[in-house]
């Protein structure tokens, strides 16, 4: 059933996506002909002779830029309006009267809002790409990867995909804490019987100060200690970035399991639809 | 044999009680009036059955399980709200149903869209409250389940589309199975159950089948409903 709650997820969400990114898509492959054919030193400080091919390319990076943020801001959006809007208000009573578990629910709701800030990520790299097309050779690029893994390990001592992989997983680990959270907030705001959005906001931001207060303290116990002995230079900095990163990774594990069963323990025992 | 059997079931919003010590048997193959006044606890009831709620004391059994992913399966439940995403087709809704509920029958579900003129391309944005009224509870009736729990399926229609979705609800489920209705447009209903439940303040007032009250009331359901809920 999970497996079809995410199909559905997604087919509620990709009606909206998909015409975004596809706008973005064209607008960049747009941008990037434009450049190509009327101002190729477009980003250089070389004065262009072609005026309107300047101007063109002026409007189109702006509404890049605003493409963008609609998007990010989107994506944010779908994931508070999907978990509330579709299991909260009216819409729950179907989602609530389908033959599925809990679990399934939030856990749907929770990958199809990864999924779709995974495609953000990669999405705003691609446009790089396709805009940095033709201003580098592949092989320079390559050159300058493997001079780089090879610069990580002599002052660090450390394999940079190992680094890399930490810093994937804690990303990772942040952003599912960070929906998580999202999702607690509102669940929390359930418990009341009137201005229940109003009551998700401020649960929301009673976490938020109560975990900076964790945080600090957190930091002035153990992290502060071990940057004034390693004042930041070589391998000793790194391990204290690195002890710092997993760390956080820990942590926002143990915050993510509270979040989620805190969801879940309102959504079984204490749901009540308006 | 018992579809659905209550024992001291209450439920408590805070400190307002909306059902008090409900004890219940509702047997198979019987459509049962849930009658009562604006505010009796008739959607609770229905909303606690349908899984939609958690007890405050009792409990609640149905065919041997309490509520869950088991009863959820075999119970079709018509909730008082619009509940379908407005950006839907007609189709793409009975695709969803048909996904997660084994018991769906497509066939029926077209047939009475046809009945009712409901263009299975439509999207639900364009229609009126009475037109969606109607689609839900075409998707409720097309399941083959074992109880259905129609919390006021007529309010909101015309009262001929009133007759057609009656006649769907008599002729639609199978012999073992109960339709349990919520509402207060008594007279529109009486012609087509078997027993009916009182409540009023959360509390039974009368469960008793409609043969029994005509015999020793001697009078109809709604006739008994105002004297017994008389302001």
């Amino acid at each position: 059933m999970l497996a079809k709650l995410i199909k559905h997820e997604t087919r509620a969400t990709s009606r909206i996506f998909i015409p975004l990114y596809g706008a973005l898509l064209i607008l960049t492959v747009f941008t990037k002909l434009v450049m190509a054919i009327g101002a190729p030193d477009f980003f250089s400080e070389a004065v262009s002779n072609n005026k309107v091919a300047e101007i063109i390319l002026g409007i189109s990076f702006t509404l890049y830029f605003v493409l963008v943020v609609a998007i990010c801001v989107m994506t944010l959006v779908m994931i508070i309006q999907r978990f509330y809007k579709n299991l909260f208000t009216d819409e729950g009573y179907l989602m609530f009267s389908l033959p599925v578990k809990t679990w399934e629910l939030v856990c749907s709701k929770l990958v199809v809002g990864l999924i779709w800030s995974a495609v953000c990520t990669i999405m705003i790299f691609l446009t790089f790409f396709i805009f940095s097309l033709g201003n580098f050779s592949m092989m320079e690029l390559t050159q300058a990867i493997r001079s780089a893994y090879s610069m990580f390990y002599l002052q660090t001592g450390m394999e940079l995909n190992f680094f890399i992989f930490e810093m994937i997983i804690f990303l990772l680990v942040e952003t599912v804490a960070s929906i998580l959270m999202i999702y607690a907030a509102i669940a929390i705001g359930q418990l009341f019987n009137q201005h229940r959005i109003v009551a998700a906001f401020g649960a929301y931001i009673v976490i938020t100060i109560a975990l900076q207060i964790i945080m600090s303290i957190f930091m002035t116990v153990f992290a502060i200690g071990n940057l004034e002995n390693s004042v930041l230079n070589g391998s000793d900095a790194i391990t204290t970035i690195n002890w710092l990163l997993n760390s956080s990774t820990v942590l926002n594990v143990v915050m993510g399991v509270g979040f989620y069963y805190t969801t879940l323990t309102i959504m079984k025992k204490r749901l009540n639809l308006e | 044999m018992t579809i659905l059997s209550t024992k001291n079931l209450t439920k408590s919003y805070g400190k307002k009680t909306a059902l008090s010590q409900i004890n219940l048997e509702i047997s198979r193959g019987r459509i049962i009036g849930l009658l009562g006044p604006n505010g009796s606890g008739k959607s609770t009831f229905i909303k606690i059955a349908a899984g939609l709620l958690v007890p405050t004391a009792g409990e609640i059994i149905i065919d041997g399980q309490p509520p869950g992913v088991d009863t959820k399966a075999k119970v079709s439940y018509l909730s008082e709200r619009t509940y379908l995403n407005d950006w839907m087709r007609v189709s793409e809704i009975i695709a969803f149903f048909e996904d997660f509920y084994a018991d769906f029958n497509r066939i029926k579900a077209e047939n009475m869209l046809k009945d009712l003129n409901i263009n299975p391309d439509d999207r639900l944005k364009t229609m009126s409250k009475g037109t969606k009224e109607k689609v839900q509870l075409i998707l409720v009736m097309s399941r083959q389940a074992e109880l259905y729990l129609l919390d006021e399926p007529i309010g909101g229609v015309d009262p001929a589309a009133r007759d057609y979705i009656l006649n769907t609800i008599i002729t639609n489920y199978k012999e073992e199975a109960s339709v349990i209705i919520s509402t207060h447009l008594i007279a529109d209903v009486e012609q087509i159950l078997d027993d009916i439940i009182f409540i009023n303040q959360g509390e039974l007032a009368l469960s008793s089948s409609v043969d029994e009250i005509r015999e020793t009331h001697n009078k109809s359901v709604d006739g008994l409903f105002r004297e017994v809920f008389k302001c």
